[in-house]
């Protein structure tokens, strides 16, 4: 059920990012990354860090080796481009068709799936009442934007703080939208980290929303993640022992409570 | 590095540039792509850029000179060829590059049956990895930046840190020649690497 991330796995970032692992056990990791997006990122960051250990060795080359390498290039046929763009087209395409689910109607298809996970009548119980206590405050969550213009950094400090605690606990779980979502905890930084892939892609009018749902039915948007179903790294902040952190498909633009059961409830 | 992502960034934004930034290197991104079009002059200037890192990685790796030309060479063409193959949202064209030129040096001293000759140069000693070659005054600020920040590390995570990177070894090979376990290593490369990243105040 839960599949909790092997600690393992993750530790191994910083040997991967300088090229220490041995060649089978960086073709794991590289499978890992394939679904750990907080892992991605991570090494991304460590990546550049290794760049910068490299920049600091620069040495003048040998004069010759311009001449050999520019005269090189002149007999070398470049590669053409992958594909990438082209399946992110088709992923928006797929993501245009119909979906059965409008706001303020639960999908029960993808409950049925839930169904026998132990955590369900709680969070169904936490989200009825959330209709009812409405303490939704939009936009206090910072979604991570540092890749787009204008991005803020300060999200991206704030994710690490959280990611590098020392207490930091991460989990991996599937969602009934399929795909995963990998939630790291920080109970000193009272704050999580949420990420995921492979869910779902949704229609333009629908989000996901991610919530911050308190042990008596309060439930907190921690924002809103992409519709395309690969999301975050997101910073939801102001989580305490007994929370839960549950991603819903909601209208575009996010509600202030949730309408529809969630496709993944993690306990904090 | 940093300041070349502010550079992208405020590119993207379409600011001006403010004056600082006047004598600033030409912005590697859009390098990039139009050497990913087969831009033979791109390529001649992002060599201006990238030559002296890529050759300054291998060097200290391999340290054998004219090994460490023949691998630099073959990175360069391998950044000519794979230029289409860059993609911005997942690193900045340095660390692309870099990376790649790392992981050429490492794939040839692991793959190397006779890599004596390496092992002689690099005597076990960690602090002689690093040491003995000349770098170009370009790179001092740069280096002195590092170097301060690697001051700030506990001496397992710093040493297990430049084995790795600046001296090539395996994770396995680091936790033997500093006689502690393999999954010391593992934590202390992690969190030196995060603490490095923090020091440096990377953006990524």
């Amino acid at each position: 059920m839960v599949k909790a991330m092997r600690d393992d796995s993750h530790v191994l970032s910083g040997a991967y990012a300088l090229d220490a692992l041995s060649e089978p056990e960086r073709d794991s990791f590289e499978r890992h990354l394939q679904h750990c997006p907080l892992c991605t990122d991570e090494v991304r960051g460590l990546r550049e860090t290794a760049a910068r250990l490299g920049l600091a060795k620069t040495l003048d080359p040998p004069p010759q080796l311009r001449s050999r390498v520019l005269a090189a290039a002149y007999r070398t046929r470049q590669l053409p481009p992958v594909g990438d763009r082209i399946g992110l087209d088709r992923r928006r395409t797929r993501a245009r068709k119909p979906f059965a689910v409008r706001p303020g109607h639960a999908q029960h298809g993808r409950q049925g799936r839930l169904l026998g996970r132990p955590l369900v009548p709680r969070l169904a119980g936490a989200l009825a009442a959330a209709a009812v206590v409405v303490v939704a405050t939009l936009g206090i969550s910072q979604s991570l934007t540092r890749h787009q213009p204008g991005g803020a950094p300060a999200a991206s400090a704030a994710i690490s703080r959280v990611v590098t605690a020392p207490d930091a606990r991460t989990e991996t779980e599937r969602t009934s939208a399929g795909g995963t979502v990998t939630v790291v905890v920080s109970a000193d930084r009272q704050a999580a980290v949420v990420s995921a892939a492979g869910m779902r892609s949704l229609p333009a009018a629908q989000t996901y929303q991610l919530w911050v749902m308190g042990p008596h039915g309060s439930a907190r948007s921690a924002g809103l993640l992409s519709g395309t179903g690969r999301a975050g790294p997101v910073l939801a902040s102001g989580v305490e022992p007994g929370d839960q952190i549950g991603i819903t498909v909601e209208p575009a633009g996010g509600t202030s409570s949730p309408t529809t059961a969630p496709v993944i409830a993690v306990p904090v | 590095m940093e300041s070349m992502r502010r550079t992208e960034l405020r590119q993207l934004r379409a600011e001006p540039r403010p004056a600082e930034d006047t004598d600033r290197k030409p912005d590697l991104a859009g390098l990039m792509s139009r050497v990913a079009r087969g831009d033979h002059r791109a390529f001649e200037l992002l060599y201006g850029e990238l030559a002296g890192p890529v050759y300054g990685v291998v060097r200290q790796v391999l340290r054998d000179p004219a090994q460490s030309e023949e691998v630099a060479q073959e990175v360069l063409l391998e950044i000519w060829r794979t230029a289409s193959r860059f993609d911005p949202a997942k690193g900045s064209p340095a660390a692309w590059a870099l990376t790649i030129a790392h992981r050429r040096a490492v794939d040839r001293v692991r793959s190397e049956t006779a890599s004596s000759r390496r092992e002689e140069k690099a005597a076990l000693d960690p602090g002689s990895v690093d040491d003995d070659v000349a770098e170009v005054v370009a790179a001092t600020l740069d280096r002195q930046r590092v170097r301060r920040c690697l001051d700030g590390l506990t001496e397992l995570q710093r040493e297990s840190i430049k084995l790795a990177y600046y001296g090539g070894y395996s994770y396995p090979q680091v936790a033997q020649l500093l006689d502690v376990a393999l999954g010391t290593v593992k934590t202390r490369i992690r969190d030196g690497l995060i603490r490095m990243r923090d020091c440096l105040e990377v953006e990524w």
